[in-house]
């Protein structure tokens, strides 16, 4: 299965697709699509570059990220793992 | 130090203005981000995992109080209360919002700062010795010549759109402390023919995917010829470089593929013409920059000081920071004071607003208002009366800033790692932090003695690993993170690439082969040998064998 990610226009915040393709802080409210529909999200999204900033796809297990990339996401989603910045604030 | 003058505060300020609008437009959509992508580069933008992140100039990485200050309030105001000092010598800001950049970069402008030519394939900020001016084996102040290279180079039209980033460093002594053979143009001041300054030029290193030493193009170029010679050079790579493979486009390469004689025959070929067109540097020009780097205004001071003498004594941990973190100066009755940004268990080179301001106070009170960034990640304060270093330190101390530890081992250079940056394929600072907290005992670490260890989270290598005494690169391993060790390398003037020992290890493994490693040199080192010469005299074997003798088989 596969979310919708991008960073947002106004502030670089890391974002997902939602419902209705809104555009949402959490990787929990990321909308989790089958590999058609999602191919079909990320083209509507990348035509609403206000908002989304390079679009892309991310596989999930269970709403984790399950990819090769899966490490960088989880950072993504919950922001860096050491340092002056722990806790990621939303918009 | 230098101070703007009406082109240099017009210039920037129209820069401002120019990407104020680009901001606007990006904003309200009508520029693609392909589009704002290129215009954003040029002004030390870049977008990384989690956010905008905004690289600040410190041309050669001097500063003064009043700049630290608007950092710090930049800090606090657009951004989580801190920022990161770099490898070259530069300020970053992990998390400021595309549309407050105009408000930082005017902010910024207000103290004659800027983020021009902080990234995108130009020439970057021109690195120096951290303590120039103040090292008492300096031949002559490297910083006019420094910013000389910053006035020629600052929106060069030839040089803007250049195949790859490109970067400068200077030294006035022999002893390299800016390691400019890991550069693409490293330069040494020397003594000509006939006296005067000139500039020995080393061509062609760099690090990267592909590291190379950088080789040595020239003995003595005239200081009057400097820019003509510089222009010469990269007018032969602008022209000969590749520019189809971004790994291959960088001066290291065409100096490799071609050889040292045909580049330097090409670069001779435009130094011929260019030395006697108008690029020669008047001797009143220069000398008209130098007068901005004179020395501060020093007391004859007798060459000890009852203060710190009596200090020492009385205070043994102020006797450890006067060990490892107080240099000698060129000036009697002064010191160079390193402020370390690597406490047990930090962010290599991170620094809170609050700092900051408590730094910028020390330097104004203490240092004639002077501050350097050192490429190191740490910050000096150049010029302190040794009389006053007691005081100095209890104030670090109170700030938080007074870790003992410059050049030991836990003064670890790391690159942000893929905690933030979007190219990385590991984390560096989870890896440093658990390596410091390890080695954090300070008898150990002066037993050890000087030890450089560098930590990059992918091969682009900005925590310079190749040329750690050791170093640490994090690779990716279908998805897992594992860590590559190199042992012998070295940034200084016996530069040179360390030699990878083995299969790489787990995170968590890292911390501790290292002190095995470290360990290895303690039992094996000659009278008076530090870390790097043993490794010379006996090579990485014995290094390698500590490394992985209580492992099994990894990836």
């Amino acid at each position: 299965m596969k979310i919708v990610t991008a960073n947002r226009l106004s502030d670089g915040r890391v974002i997902y697709a939602g419902v209705d393709n809104q555009p949402v802080d959490g990787l929990d409210q990321a909308s989790v699509l089958d590999e058609a529909t999602a191919e079909i999200v990320l083209a509507e999204v990348a035509g609403r570059p206000d908002i989304f900033v390079n679009p892309y796809l991310v596989e999930v297990q269970d709403h984790a990220p399950s990819g090769r990339d899966r490490l960088k996401e989880r950072i993504r989603a919950t922001g860096p793992t050491v340092g002056n910045s722990l806790v990621r604030e939303s918009a | 130090m230098y101070r703007y003058d009406e082109f240099d505060h017009a210039l920037v300020r129209e820069r401002v203005a120019e990407f104020s609008d680009q901001v606007a437009r990006r904003a309200s959509g009508a520029l693609t981000e392909d589009e704002f992508k290129p215009l954003r580069l040029m002004n030390g933008v870049y977008l990384q995992l989690h956010a905008y992140m905004l690289r600040v100039a410190i041309p050669y990485g001097t500063f003064n109080s009043r700049q630290m200050r608007q950092l710090a309030h930049i800090a606090r105001t657009y951004d989580k209360g801190y920022g990161h000092f770099t490898t070259r010598t530069n300020i970053q800001y992990n998390w400021p919002a595309l549309t407050d950049l105009p408000a930082i970069l005017s902010d910024l402008a207000e103290v004659e700062m800027h983020a021009i030519q902080t990234s995108g394939n130009c020439i970057r900020n021109t690195t120096t010795d951290v303590f120039a001016g103040a090292a008492e084996d300096e031949i002559e102040d490297p910083r006019p010549w420094c910013e000389i290279i910053r006035q020629w180079s600052t929106i060069h039209p030839e040089f803007s759109f250049l195949p790859r980033k490109f970067k400068i460093a200077v030294i006035g002594a022999e002893k390299d402390r800016a390691a400019i053979r890991t550069h693409d143009v490293g330069l040494q001041i020397v003594k000509g023919e006939d006296g005067g300054t000139a500039f020995r030029v080393f061509v062609g290193g760099g690090q990267g995917r592909l590291p190379h030493i950088g080789q040595e193009i020239a003995s003595a170029v005239p200081a009057a010829d400097l820019l003509a010679y510089l222009t010469a050079i990269l007018r032969a790579w602008n022209l000969l470089g590749r520019r189809d493979n971004i790994h291959k486009a960088r001066i290291k390469i065409l100096v490799a593929s071609v050889g040292l004689e045909a580049f330097r025959e090409e670069v001779d070929k435009h130094y011929a013409t260019l030395r006697h067109e108008d690029l020669r540097i008047p001797e009143e020009e220069a000398e008209r920059i130098k007068a901005y780097f004179a020395p501060p205004p020093f007391e004859a001071l007798p060459k000890t000081s009852a203060p710190f003498d009596r200090a020492l004594l009385a205070d043994p941990d102020f006797a450890r920071f006067a060990r490892n973190n107080v240099r000698r100066h060129r000036q009697a009755g002064y010191a160079s004071v390193v402020v370390s940004l690597k406490p047990v268990g930090g962010v290599p080179g991170d620094i809170t607003a609050d700092q900051m301001d408590a730094v910028a106070d020390l330097a104004e009170r203490y240092a004639f208002d002077e501050l350097r960034a050192a490429y190191e990640q740490n910050l000096v304060l150049p010029h302190v009366k040794l009389d006053d270093v007691p005081t100095l330190w209890r104030a670090l101390l109170e700030a938080g800033l007074a870790t003992a530890n410059a050049d030991l081992a836990t003064d670890v250079i790391a690159c942000p790692g893929l905690d933030y940056c979007s190219l990385a394929n590991a984390r560096s600072i989870p890896v440093a932090q658990a390596l410091s907290k390890r080695l954090a005992d300070m008898d150990y670490q002066e037993k050890l003695g000087p030890v450089r260890i560098n930590m990059s989270g992918c091969i682009n290598a900005c925590g310079h690993h190749h040329v750690g005494h050791i170093g640490v690169l994090g690779v990716d391993r279908k998805g897992e993170e594992y860590y590559q060790i190199t042992v012998g390398g070295s940034p200084d003037e016996q530069a040179a690439l360390g030699d990878i020992v083995g299969k790489s290890l787990p995170a968590d493994e890292v911390a501790p082969a290292i002190q095995r490693t470290l360990d290895r040199y303690l039992q094996i080192r000659a009278e008076g040998e530090r870390f790097i010469d043993t490794v010379r005299r006996v090579g990485p074997d014995p290094f390698r064998d500590a490394i992985y003798e209580t492992l099994d088989a990894t990836a």
